[in-house]
C-alpha cells in the first residue's frame, strides 16, 4: 500500500512538472507545534503559565523575502502609454516583516486578539504586470521602502459549545490553548483578514514556511472584500458539527478598488462569503474538502461598460478620467473610471487536501469567478487552479524542514481580454496590447529548518504568459527567505 | 508679422503680471508649513496602572498581568493662537482613539506595552502670522489601520508594600514613532520617558503622583503650539475608596497632570489638564475586572491639553 501511495505521488509530481498545472495555501499563522520553541512554551515549561488552558497569549515573527528577477523576453511593454507591465530588466524585490500576535481571554467563549505588524517592502515593477503569479504573498498595495507599523487584526472571537467531543486547540499565533466541543457555534467581530476563517492554510503550513506565490495563498480568483494591505472589518458566523463547518461573512471593501480607506457602508457595499467543509479520513490519512462562494457589492466598473463608454465617446478613454483611476497615459484606450457603479462580482470554488503518506499531502483548489468586473483587492485572475505537494522532511531526518512543489494557473474573461486587448488596464495588468493566454507559474521551494526557530528557504518560481499574455515572458524568479518565530 | 513696438507692448504686460505673480509666489513660500507632531499628551499609566495617568504601584505576587482597552474623545487639544493674540485656530479639534494594552507583572516589577489607534483626527485649516496650518483629517474609513507611537515600558515598585501610606517605584518607556506627522499622531522620532512615582493608602483615601522627564527630541519652536524639545513631566492624584458587597469598591477622585517643556518651563506651551475620574472595580481574586470613567477640562490649555475630555477604560488584570 505505502509503494502504491508513493508511486501515487510521484506521477503527481511528474504531472505538476511536466503539465504545470496549479496549487494553493493560506494568509493565517499556523499552529506552533509542542516541540517548537517560544516564548509561551518557555513560561510553561517553568510552571508559571497554564498553555493548556491560556488566560492569555504572545508570538511573534520576522521574515525577510528577497527576489530577483532576470531580463526577460518582451517585444512590447506599456505599449502607447498603458502602464500596467511587468518590466523586462532585471529587478530585485523585498520585503521584511515583523508581527506580534496578542491574544487574551476575556470571559468564557470569548477570546480578544490584536496584531500590530511593521512591514518594509519593494515589489517587483511596483507591482504591475502580474495576476495571480505575483512572486511574493507577502507583498502589499502602496507599500513602501519605509517600515511601517500598522494593526492588521483586532477582533472579538465569542465561542457558544453544543457539545460533542472535546477537541484540543493548541496555542498559537490568534489561537489561545483550549479545548472546544466539536459541535460549537463561533462569532467573530472586528479587523482581520477573512483568510483567517476561509479557505484557511493547506495542511496547517504557515504560509511564511510554504509556498512564496501570492497564487498559493488562496484561489487567486477569490477578489475578496479587503483594503489595499487585505484586511477588513466585519463579522464571522461559524457552525461546527463535528466532521463538517459552516461559515458565512460580511465585510468591508475599499472605497476605491485596491486602496486602503475602507468603507463602512456594509449595507451597501460588501463583502459575503460561505463556505461549507468536511475533514474526512481515507484509510487512515486525513484529508478535507470544502467549497466556498463569495459575492461582492462594490463601487466597480465593469469591463462591457467601460468599452461601451469609450467606443460611445473616444473622449472618455484613460487620459481623461475625472474620477479615481491608476493614472494610464493611453489616450486610445478605454479605462474603467468612466463604468464604476454599483455592480455585483461573484466566484464559487473547490478545495481539497489529501495526505498520501506520513507527512505528505496534495491539495488543489480552483476557483470560477465572472469576470464581468475589475479586480477590487486580490487578483486581476477571473479564474484560478492550482495544485500542489507538500512534504515534511522526515523521511531523511529533518522533520522541520519542508519541501513543496505546485502549480498555479490563472484566465481571464473574454471581456476582461478584450478590455486589456484595447489598452485598458485595471489595478495590476494592462500591457496595452494582448496576446490572451494563460498565467502559468510553478513554484518549487525548500525551507531548511535550523535552531527550532528559523527557517531559510530557496524558492524558484517560473512564470509563462506574465500578466495573461503570450506576447512577453516567461519570467524566471529566484527568491531567498529567512524566517523566525517567537 | 507683429512688429516690435507692439510685441514690446504685449510684453510690458505680460512682465507686470508676472511680477506680480512672483510676488505672490514669494509671499507664499514665505509661509511656513508645520509638519505636525503627536498632539496627544495624555499618556496613560501601565495596563493594570490603577488610574487613568498615576500608577497606584500595586504591583505584587508571582507571574501577573493584566489587559486594558480604553477609548476616549477629546475637543480641542490643539488651539493656536495669533501673533495678535486674539485670532485663534483649532488645528486639531476634535480627536479619539482605542489604546490597548497588556502588561506582565513578576513581584515588584512589570513590563509593558501599550499601542494607540487613532479613530478619528480633525481640525481646521488656516494662517496664522507666517504659518500656514494644515488640519489633520484621519478617520476610521480613511486610515483603517493606524497606530500612532506606540509604548513599551517597563516600572518597578521600590520601596514600600501593597496598601502602605507610602510607595515608591520609578520606570522608563519606549515611545516608538508609528503614523504621520501630518496627522497630529507621531512625532516620528523615538522619544523616551523616565518617571518617580509615588502612591499610598491611608485608610478609605488613596494618592498618587509622578514626576518625569519626556525625551522628546523634537523641538518646532518658534512655530507656536508646538514641542520645544525636552519636557518635564508631573502629576498627582487623590481619591476616596467607597468599598461594596464581594470585593466590589467605587474609588473616585481628581487627576491633574501636565507636562512642561524645559526651555519655556513652565511658560509657553505648558499643558495642564484636570480629570475626575470614578473607577469599579473587584480585586483581591486570581481574575479582577475594572471599569474606569473620567472627565476632563484643561487647566491650561496648550497643546495636548484639550478643553474637555471623556475617557473611559476596562482592566482585567491580577496574578498567581
Amino acid at each position: 500500500m505505502v509503494g502504491v501511495i508513493k508511486s501515487v505521488v510521484l506521477v503527481l509530481a511528474s504531472l505538476i512538472f511536466a503539465a504545470s498545472v496549479a496549487s494553493a495555501q493560506n494568509g493565517a499563522p499556523a499552529p506552533r507545534p509542542d516541540d517548537d520553541f517560544s516564548f509561551m512554551k518557555m513560561l510553561s515549561d517553568k510552571g508559571v503559565h497554564d498553555i493548556d488552558n491560556e488566560g492569555w497569549n504572545a508570538y511573534g515573527q520576522f521574515t525577510y523575502i528577497s527576489s530577483w528577477k532576470p531580463a526577460f523576453n518582451a517585444p512590447y511593454t506599456n505599449l502607447n502609454g498603458s502602464i500596467n507591465s511587468l518590466l523586462p530588466t532585471a529587478e530585485r524585490s523585498f520585503t521584511g516583516t515583523a508581527t506580534l500576535y496578542l491574544g487574551a481571554r476575556l470571559w468564557k467563549g470569548a477570546e480578544a486578539y490584536l496584531v500590530p505588524e511593521l512591514i518594509t517592502e519593494q515589489p517587483l515593477s511596483q507591482l504591475r504586470g502580474l495576476g495571480g503569479a505575483i512572486q511574493n504573498f507577502e507583498l502589499q498595495k502602496g507599500g513602501a521602502t519605509v517600515p511601517q507599523v500598522y494593526r492588521s487584526r483586532l477582533f472579538l472571537k465569542q465561542t457558544i459549545g453544543l457539545g460533542g467531543k472535546s477537541n484540543v486547540e493548541e496555542s498559537g499565533p490568534l489561537q489561545l490553548g483550549t479545548h472546544y466541543d466539536s459541535r460549537r457555534l463561533v462569532f467573530v467581530a472586528g479587523n482581520f483578514t477573512i483568510l483567517d476563517f476561509f479557505d484557511t492554510n493547506a495542511f496547517d503550513i504557515d504560509p511564511r514556511q510554504g509556498f512564496l506565490g501570492l497564487g498559493f495563498m488562496t484561489y487567486a480568483a477569490y477578489d475578496f472584500a479587503s483594503d489595499a494591505r487585505g484586511y477588513s472589518y466585519g463579522g464571522i458566523a461559524e457552525f461546527h458539527w463535528d466532521d463538517w463547518a459552516v461559515r458565512y461573512g460580511r465585510i468591508t471593501p475599499p472605497k476605491q478598488p485596491n486602496q486602503l480607506p475602507v468603507d463602512f457602508r456594509l449595507l451597501k457595499y460588501y463583502g459575503d462569503q460561505t463556505e461549507v467543509e468536511h475533514k474526512h479520513s481515507i484509510h487512515g490519512q486525513e484529508g478535507m474538502v470544502r467549497v466556498l462562494a463569495y459575492r461582492n457589492r462594490e463601487n466597480m466598473g465593469r469591463f462591457s461598460d467601460a468599452i461601451s463608454a469609450f467606443e460611445a465617446d473616444p473622449a472618455k478613454n484613460a487620459t481623461t478620467c475625472t474620477t479615481f483611476n491608476y493614472g494610464s497615459n493611453n489616450s486610445t484606450a478605454p479605462d474603467l473610471c468612466w463604468a464604476r457603479k454599483a455592480n455585483i462580482k461573484e466566484g464559487v470554488g473547490g478545495f481539497v487536501e489529501q495526505y498520501v503518506g506520513h507527512d505528505i499531502g496534495v491539495f488543489a483548489r480552483g476557483m470560477y469567478s465572472d469576470g464581468k468586473t475589475e479586480v477590487y483587492a486580490y487578483t486581476s485572475t477571473d479564474r484560478s487552479a492550482t495544485v500542489g505537494v507538500l512534504a515534511k522532511g522526515t523521511s531523511w531526518s529533518r522533520p522541520k524542514d519542508l519541501v513543496g512543489v505546485g502549480t498555479n494557473l490563472g484566465w481571464i474573461s473574454d471581456i476582461h481580454a478584450k478590455y486589456l486587448g484595447m489598452g485598458g488596464i485595471d489595478g495590476f495588468v494592462g500591457d496595452g496590447a494582448i496576446t490572451a493566454a494563460v498565467e502559468r507559474s510553478v513554484d518549487l521551494f525548500y525551507s531548511a529548518n535550523f535552531q527550532k526557530i528559523y527557517w531559510l528557504s530557496g524558492d524558484y518560481q517560473h512564470i509563462t504568459d506574465p500578466g495573461f499574455n503570450a506576447a512577453r515572458g516567461p519570467v524566471n524568479v529566484f527568491t531567498v527567505r529567512i524566517h523566525g518565530e517567537f | 508679422m507683429a512688429s516690435f513696438k507692439s510685441i514690446r507692448g504685449r510684453v510690458w504686460p505680460l512682465l507686470a503680471a508676472l511680477s506680480v505673480f512672483g510676488c505672490f509666489v514669494t509671499s507664499a513660500d514665505a509661509q511656513q508649513q508645520p509638519s505636525g507632531f503627536a498632539v496627544e499628551r495624555f499618556y496613560q499609566s501601565a495596563p493594570g496602572g490603577g488610574w487613568f495617568v498615576m500608577d497606584d504601584l500595586d504591583i505584587s505576587g508571582r507571574l501577573g498581568g493584566a489587559i486594558s482597552a480604553s477609548s476616549g474623545y477629546e475637543r480641542n487639544p490643539l488651539v493656536i493662537t495669533g501673533p495678535d493674540g486674539k485670532q485663534k485656530l483649532a488645528v486639531v479639534s476634535q480627536e479619539a482613539f482605542l489604546d490597548v494594552g497588556g502588561s506582565v507583572t513578576y513581584d515588584r516589577f512589570r513590563a509593558y506595552v501599550n499601542i494607540p489607534m487613532p479613530l478619528l483626527v480633525t481640525g481646521t485649516s488656516g494662517t496664522l502670522g507666517p504659518y500656514q496650518f494644515t488640519a489633520p483629517y484621519l478617520t476610521l474609513g480613511s486610515s483603517p489601520d493606524t497606530v500612532s507611537d506606540g509604548r513599551l515600558g517597563v516600572d518597578a515598585r521600590l520601596f514600600g508594600q501593597p496598601g502602605d501610606l507610602i510607595r515608591l517605584g520609578a520606570g522608563a518607556q519606549l515611545i516608538f514613532p508609528s503614523g504621520n506627522r501630518a496627522d497630529y499622531v507621531s512625532d516620528a522620532r523615538y522619544r523616551g520617558m523616565f518617571r518617580f512615582l509615588a502612591a499610598g493608602d491611608a485608610g478609605a483615601f488613596r494618592y498618587a503622583g509622578q514626576l518625569g522627564v519626556h525625551v522628546r527630541p523634537l523641538n518646532d519652536a518658534p512655530v507656536p503650539g508646538s514641542p520645544n524639545g525636552n519636557e518635564f513631566l508631573y502629576g498627582i492624584s487623590g481619591g476616596r475608596t467607597f468599598a461594596g458587597p464581594s470585593g466590589w469598591a467605587v474609588i473616585a477622585g481628581p487627576e491633574i497632570f501636565g507636562e512642561t517643556a524645559f526651555h519655556s518651563f513652565f511658560s509657553g506651551e505648558t499643558g495642564t489638564e484636570a480629570l475626575l475620574t470614578g473607577r469599579l472595580e473587584q480585586t483581591g481574586t486570581e481574575h479582577n475586572l475594572r471599569i474606569k470613567l473620567g472627565v476632563g477640562h484643561a487647566l491650561q490649555q496648550n497643546f495636548g491639553a484639550a478643553q474637555w475630555r471623556i475617557v473611559y477604560g476596562v482592566e482585567l488584570f491580577g496574578h498567581k
